[in-house]
């Protein structure tokens, strides 16, 4: 009998520390100035809203506020799909006056991500909009939260709200030139880009959901090293398929870079080639 | 069915009771079935293979006694179950046909080595015929089978073979029971990657029921959360960063890719010998004893002594069954050099049908030969210069480490072969780009997030391994109630924080 209690008080010991755990990681994650951090913690009010994937984190904010006299919040992540960009933002328009503009990579819409949206539970508690989506199409995932508080924590989400606990990331950025030997091989190198339907669908949504509110969207395609965007499949088709669905216009900056020191691989501008990037939205007045 | 699953976790809680709920003949039928349905799972038409290949394996190992002691087994046969009527008589047909035990053995070898040539080594020994003969300037006709490889066949062979074995060398009586062979053979925590399994270790563990034990069922179940954190947390965690490094070395930098290969190697020794760790710890709730199947290889300070390590049932085996019957190291230094290779060769072309395998293999017994002819130099001048005894252990530990991830290099590359990719091209990138130190800094490392965890566990494994050799302690065999809390609630918390939960089959699964 001793060790069915040995394992009764087992149970309570782990579920008792692990809610222990959960709570002292929850109150580090707020305390963070990581962008969910701030964005969920009612500190991250911008006059200028930038969205997208690893290539979205090329609106290199230092420089755009540096240029523009503007605040920014940037809510690009490496893999962020436009689903979960949605969320993100809807929730940004929520609990923030409208900001003057919404900067969107269009690139976004290229594919889901689950692993992804998988972390997004460190900050699921704090947004039905993330909870919901969770729930949906990750149900283990969502459960495994209601299990564990600690599992709440298990992704790079959370390591990197913990990383930029007292550190912004709004420089967030490749720093760093290609290897000369990969820069070579461009014609060698293929990108398979998704055309998703559902993706597109969400984005209209944000785009219906800004223009609602009188923000001004505008939608981008960022640069690609120089040759390598004729190496992404459907680019064009995205194009065309984003301004179909949204009714407002593309710009493509995706062959608007030719110096190959602009880049830190064939996806992502550097510092240099961001700032480069930059200035070539505000001379097309896509940035004010 | 994989055990880092929800399926297998329902299947363990149907398991138990039904197995601790039951004895003798009847829970021996629980364990087949179990057993069965837990291989029947991934594909149950191999189930027809499994079954066969033991039957045949059994009816070998009554062969064979028949040709001892014919008039002991045949009474045994006639007073036995239906079965072993049935398949007495068949031997007292064949027995007619005077055949001697080695010819009955090679009918055996050749059963079960013929089966695991047509399942794991047909396409690769067609293909490269085919290279062969197009090398040539003919074109061969023939279409390549892609044959799908069944989940277990080397382990489960092997383990099927060594009775047939032992039963020739007259180290092992027969099995009389069909029952107890078939769940020997079957034993779901071993059947798909091992250990090894040997019938003298294990046949006459099933001539009692074992009694529930909450000694062992808490030891047991300390081994297997201990071998979950090792697949689940740190071998599943570091695997999208090393698929990463081979998928693509050319866009890494040369610290990124040694990370990538150092991560590899207990990618592979945390997956392995967690899959290890979690069948001796089920068989250990079950009652019975597993041999151990690692032993901190990466501390070895030789590659002798990493072949007593790592895979310890595999190199056992092949010791035993290969490299002994070769002659060993008896017949002089030649000698000895060309059974190290063979055997080492071997041993590489055990775990798949790719010649990056192979050449794993063949950088081993290389090493293993250098070692022969280096080692007693080395020694000789560590006396001379009169090293410290930690010094001369760090040394060797970093070489056979080096040497090893080089080997480890390819070894992953295999895998890319097997795939279809250009194993051998993968390795060489691989290798040219870290010998390049192009990159040889910790800012080019991409995904540092997945880097700091990953070398945040791997140190808090090689903690635990060193202070479970170092120490009086084990962290696997706890006895102390309140110590074995406080483990048994850091390894689950740890696995809550840190683990990857996506059912990733076992690397070791593929062989």
């Amino acid at each position: 009998m001793k060790h069915i209690w040995w394992y009764v008080l087992l149970l309570a010991v782990v579920v008792a520390g692990d809610r222990l755990a959960g709570c002292a990681l929850k109150s580090q994650v707020s305390a963070s100035a990581f962008r969910y951090s701030r964005l969920y913690g009612g500190v991250a009010e911008a006059d200028i809203l930038l969205l997208g994937n690893s290539r979205g984190l090329t609106f290199y904010q230092p420089y755009i506020e540096e240029k523009t006299g503007l605040k920014t919040f940037n809510l690009s992540y490496n893999g962020l799909p436009m689903d979960v960009a949605k969320a993100l933002t809807l929730d940004y328009l929520d609990h923030y006056p409208a900001p003057k503009r919404l900067l969107i990579d269009i690139t976004t819409c290229d594919r889901t991500n689950d692993e992804l949206l998988a972390g997004f539970l460190t900050y699921s508690d704090q947004s039905f909009r993330l909870d919901t989506l969770i729930r949906g199409r990750l149900p283990r995932v969502w459960r495994g939260g209601q299990v564990s508080a600690l599992f709440r924590f298990n992704n790079e989400i959370f390591q990197r709200a913990l990383s930029h606990r007292r550190r912004s990331d709004a420089d967030w950025l490749l720093d760093r030139s290609i290897p000369p030997q990969l820069a070579a091989s461009v014609a060698q190198h293929n990108y398979p880009l998704e055309v998703h339907p559902y993706l597109i669908e969400q984005l209209r949504d944000v785009c219906a959901a800004a223009g609602a509110k009188g923000v001004d969207v505008r939608l981008v395609i960022s640069p690609y090293f120089p040759g390598f965007a004729e190496r992404v499949s459907h680019l064009d088709d995205l194009k065309k398929a984003v301004e179909a669905a949204t009714g407002l216009p593309v710009s493509d900056y995706s062959r608007a870079l030719s110096d190959p020191a602009d880049f830190g691989d064939f996806m992502h501008p550097n510092k240099k080639g961001s700032q480069a990037y930059i200035d070539l939205m505000r001379k097309d007045a896509v940035l004010p | 069915m994989v055990f880092n699953s929800l399926t297998f976790l329902i299947f363990i809680l149907l398991f138990f009771p039904l197995y601790f709920g039951t004895k003798g003949r009847m829970r021996t039928w629980v364990c087949l079935v179990a057993s069965y349905i837990f291989y029947g799972w991934w594909d149950w038409r191999f189930l027809s293979l499994i079954v066969f290949s033991t039957v045949m394996d059994w009816w070998f190992g009554l062969w064979i006694s028949y040709n001892d002691a014919p008039e002991e087994t045949r009474e045994r046969c006639e007073n036995g179950s239906l079965v072993l009527q049935f398949f007495g008589r068949l031997t007292r047909w064949v027995h007619g046909l005077q055949l001697q035990r080695r010819t009955i053995l090679v009918f055996s070898m050749a059963m079960n080595l013929g089966f695991l040539g047509f399942f794991k080594y047909f396409g690769f020994f067609a293909d490269n015929l085919a290279a062969m003969i197009r090398e040539m300037g003919i074109t061969p006709s023939w279409t390549t089978l892609h044959i799908i490889l069944p989940v277990g066949i080397s382990f489960y062979t092997f383990q099927s073979m060594s009775y047939t074995i032992d039963v020739y060398r007259r180290e092992l009586p027969w099995e009389p029971s069909l029952l107890k062979f078939a769940t020997f053979i079957a034993l779901f925590p071993q059947l798909v990657a091992g250990p090894i399994v040997r019938a003298a270790d294990f046949l006459y563990q099933m001539s009692e029921d074992k009694r529930f034990d909450w000694n062992r069922w808490n030891s047991g179940m300390g081994r297997v959360l201990w071998g979950f954190f090792k697949k689940i947390a740190i071998a599943d965690s570091i695997a999208p960063f090393v698929d990463q490094c081979f998928a693509a070395p050319e866009t890494f930098g040369s610290m990124h890719l040694l990370i990538g290969v150092v991560f590899y190697s207990f990618q592979i020794y945390c997956d392995f010998s967690g899959y290890s760790d979690i069948a001796i710890g089920l068989a250990r709730m079950m009652g019975y004893t597993f041999p151990e199947n690692f032993r901190t290889p990466y501390f070895s300070k030789s590659f002798s002594e990493f072949w007593t390590r790592w895979h310890i049932s595999l190199s056992s085996w092949l010791r035993d069954y290969l490299y002994i019957p070769l002659g060993g190291n008896r017949n002089g230094k030649l000698s000895t050099y060309k059974n190290n290779m063979l055997t080492m060769l071997l041993g590489g072309l055990w775990h798949g049908a790719n010649w990056a395998f192979v050449f794993w293999g063949f950088l081993h017994g290389m090493y293993l030969v250098l070692q022969r002819i280096v080692g007693p130099r080395w020694r000789s001048l560590a006396r001379s210069i009169r090293l410290p005894r930690l010094a001369d252990d760090a040394v060797s530990i970093f070489t056979v480490y080096v040497l090893t991830l080089v080997a480890w290099v390819f070894f992953r590359s295999g895998s890319i072969g097997l795939a279809g990719g250009d194993s051998f091209a993968t390795a060489g990138k691989v290798l040219s780009g870290i010998a390049s130190l192009e990159g040889f800094s910790f800012s080019a490392v991409i995904n540092k997030f997945q880097v700091i965890k990953g070398f945040l566990l791997i140190g808090a494994l090689l903690f635990v391994e060193i202070s479970n050799t170092r120490m009086r302690w084990n962290v696997r065999q706890v006895e102390q109630p309140a110590l074995r809390l406080i483990l048994f609630s850091v390894l689950l918390w740890v696995l809550a924080f840190f683990g990857s939960f996506g059912a990733n089959a076992f690397i070791y699964f593929q062989f």
